[in-house]
């Protein structure tokens, strides 16, 4: 019983530390595992065994992919052609690129996303002379609902991926559909609420016109390299119950190619640069702290509670889920969020059917993916975007964000909760 | 090691008769070559120290020349001076000493701490007053003598800074800081306050950096624009911008007595090419990469 007080407050306070970002959230995640073991609560090995190698080895290969693909210029050189397509005409852009934003994001991580593209959107609006605020807001909104399409988007869709039996195929199937039909909703969200307001002259339209986009294709044999090798590591990923593979092994094989592909000169500044070595200690740091509350028993005393409050029926589970993980997630990161969860849910299985845990888990997954733009601090990629558009000058409080991401936030919630309703019961 | 040691009484005078710098050189080149053996004929010596001159100035602030050449074979450093009752154009300064130093190829740590020394006399005004009032050589030789004047070890970058150099108030506008920048041909200028407290810096970039925002830093690439509003519209901001808004007061900067390997090491390290020398808080001078090149790998 002790044990089980010691362990909640360590991953109490470390929760806390993690929110308020007090302290770095690597640092404040590593020490509270080791703390953990410190203190004798888990054996050091445990702590590490609880540690999810296919997420983090997942993670470290997309990363290299991203650092190859970003170096193409292809990303941006789509989001100046979609401007280029839509005329110039602010409205068209700012609905292209939330489908743009949506669709990079649905495949790369989303705080990567909107790096690329929020600086573009910071020049066309600077071209055409209009406030950039609303396609900043937009577009991490964007991201954070197009994240949730595929296993790849957003990393609690990783974390559960990776924890459960679901394959790269099972994620298209259960949760692309659903993000599609969000992502038209938005768009018709969005033209509500901006339709009004911008103009621009023909003269400012002419400036972006004159874009020469095809410069920034600055190796075109790299970028067809690297195509190849993507669309390859797609098909590998879409065949990964045939072939009896992990997701990680598929994606550092890619990302190691494609490194070694674009400049194998340059692999130790892609260590240094573009492998994000903090985000992959807060993940080593809560698997330690969450294996911390397995072993002393923390996580089974809840999800029993959890089985005796809500008795067996999944339907109201799934919803009371999804709810949860969206409120939840829209005031703390989903990582930590998820990491708890997992295995809260994974204790519940043994009173459910293997079919009945589909919702429970697609419930978690669309909550804490979609529940990110319910506020300012909900996900990361809001975060980085209002500080980059901080950065130029352009300031967007906590009100001025989430009055908008909480019209979206609740559009998709009930979206989902429609979806999972009527989809798995 | 004492600076009169290198010396000889009949290698000194005080002259009253020349007009210009060439003159001066003929008469240090002929004095030289008729006290010292050289390997090469006084007319070749002469050209060659007329051709470094041409190459860039010898001339130091202080009213200091010190024209020099490197003899290959010349396994020696030989040193005439001259010193000038009626002080001489060098290129806009006015100079009232020339000092004419022979040396070998290789030797330039000699060399250098023979400049070091005379240059840190040149700068002590009473002694340059009573140099200038005595009757001949002999009499200058012996004063240098007198006076202990020591070769120092390491020549430090108070000996080549720019002292007095250029600086602007932190609540100037940008349009002044443009004219400065432009009609003194300068790329940073200190930033200080009334009494001389170095406050920071603001160099050319900074001041571009106005017309180029954060989001255009964050593109990998921008070759698919070709003409930049803000950048043009600079001008626009130059006269509501003041200096402390753009400038950096975090820059590293120097003490006098910091040492060219040091000096050269930090503009290395901080990929900066000019640095502010600040001695207890004041300004005192501005060092650049291509004064340490000029007045020293050049010298």
């Amino acid at each position: 019983m002790l044990h089980m007080i010691l362990a909640l407050v360590i991953f109490l306070i470390t929760y806390v530390l993690i929110m308020t970002e007090w302290i770095n959230k690597m640092t404040a995640a590593l020490l509270g595992g080791f703390i953990a073991v410190t203190v004798g609560l888990v054996h050091q090995d445990k702590a590490l065994h609880g540690v999810d190698w296919n997420v983090i080895f997942l993670l470290i290969g997309m990363m290299m992919v991203m650092s190859v693909l970003k170096d193409t210029g292809i990303f941006q050189y789509i989001a100046i052609k979609t401007a280029k397509f839509a005329k110039a005409k602010p409205l068209r852009i700012m609905l292209l690129m939330f489908m743009v934003t949506a669709f990079v994001s649905a495949m790369l991580d989303n705080v990567t996303t909107v790096m690329m593209l929020v600086p573009i959107a910071l020049l066309i609006a600077n071209e055409l002379k209009i406030s950039p605020i609303p396609f900043i807001i937009t577009m991490a909104i964007a991201s954070n609902i197009g994240g949730t399409a595929t296993m790849l988007g957003d990393p609690p869709n990783i974390l559960i991926g990776s924890a459960t039996d679901y394959s790269f195929m099972d994620f298209i199937y259960n949760l692309t559909p659903i993000t599609i039909i969000i992502t038209v909703s938005s768009l018709g969200i969005t033209y509500l609420l901006y339709r009004k307001g911008m103009t621009v002259t023909n003269e400012n339209r002419a400036r972006l016109m004159d874009y020469k986009e095809a410069n920034l294709i600055k190796n075109k044999k790299l970028l067809i390299l690297s195509l190849t090798v993507v669309g390859i590591m797609l098909i590998t990923f879409m065949l990964q119950e045939v072939l009896h593979l992990e997701v990680a092994s598929i994606a550092m094989v890619a990302g190691l190619i494609l490194m070694i592909i674009n400049n194998r000169k340059r692999v130790d500044k892609v260590l240094m640069n573009d492998i994000d070595w903090g985000t992959l200690f807060f993940f080593v740091g809560l698997f330690m702290i969450v294996e911390s509350l397995i072993e002393t028993g923390v996580i089974e005393l809840v999800s029993n509670k959890l089985i005796q409050t809500f008795g067996s029926d999944v339907r109201v589970t799934s919803i009371v889920i999804l709810w949860f993980s969206g409120i939840f997630s829209a005031i703390v990161d989903n990582v930590p969020f998820v990491t708890t969860m997992i295995p809260l849910i994974q204790g519940m299985e043994g009173h459910f059917t293997r079919e009945a845990m589909n919702p429970i888990w697609w419930s978690l997954a669309l909550g804490a993916c979609l529940g990110g733009n319910g506020t300012l601090i909900g996900a990361s990629a809001n975060i980085v975007s209002i500080g980059i558009a901080h950065r130029n000058g352009f300031h967007i409080s906590f009100k001025d964000f989430t009055k908008i991401g909480v019209i979206f936030t609740l559009n998709s919630l009930v979206i989902a909760t429609i979806y999972v309703w009527f989809r798995y019961f | 090691m004492y600076l009169a040691s290198y010396l000889e009484p009949h290698d000194i005078c005080i002259e009253t008769k020349f007009t210009n710098k060439h003159e001066v050189y003929a008469h240090l080149v002929e004095k030289i070559c008729h006290f010292h053996k050289l390997p090469i004929a006084d007319n070749r010596i002469l050209e060659m120290v007329i051709s470094r001159e041409e190459e860039s100035t010898t001339a130091f602030p202080s009213g200091l020349a010190i024209p020099h050449i490197r003899l290959e074979g010349f396994q020696d450093t030989v040193i005439a001076m001259c010193f000038l009752k009626n002080p001489i154009d060098f290129g806009g300064q006015q100079i009232s000493w020339v000092t004419l130093i022979i040396t070998n190829k290789t030797s330039s740590k000699v060399y250098l701490n023979i400049v070091a020394a005379l240059l840190k006399l040149s700068k002590n005004n009473e002694a340059m007053m009573a140099i200038h009032s005595l009757p001949d050589g002999h009499a200058v030789f012996n004063y240098i003598k007198k006076m202990g004047v020591e070769i120092k070890k390491d020549i430090c970058i108070a000996d080549i800074m720019i002292t007095n150099p250029i600086t602007i108030n932190p609540d100037a506008l940008l349009s002044e800081l443009a004219v400065i920048m432009h009609g003194k041909d300068v790329s940073m200028v200190p930033v200080t306050d009334a009494a001389n407290n170095y406050l920071g810096e603001v160099c050319i970039l900074d001041f571009l950096k106005v017309g180029v925002p954060d989001y255009l830093m964050m593109l990998d690439n921008l070759n698919f624009v070709s003409t930049f509003e803000p950048l043009e519209h600079l001008f626009e901001k130059q006269d509501v911008m003041k200096v402390k808004e753009i400038m950096k007061s975090d820059k590293l900067v120097l003490k006098p007595e910091t040492s060219i390997i040091e000096t050269v090491f930090e503009m290395m390290q901080h990929r900066e090419r000019h640095l502010s020398v600040v001695d207890k808080g004041k300004l005192v001078g501005v060092v650049s990469a291509m004064d340490v090149f000029k007045k020293v790998i050049r010298a």
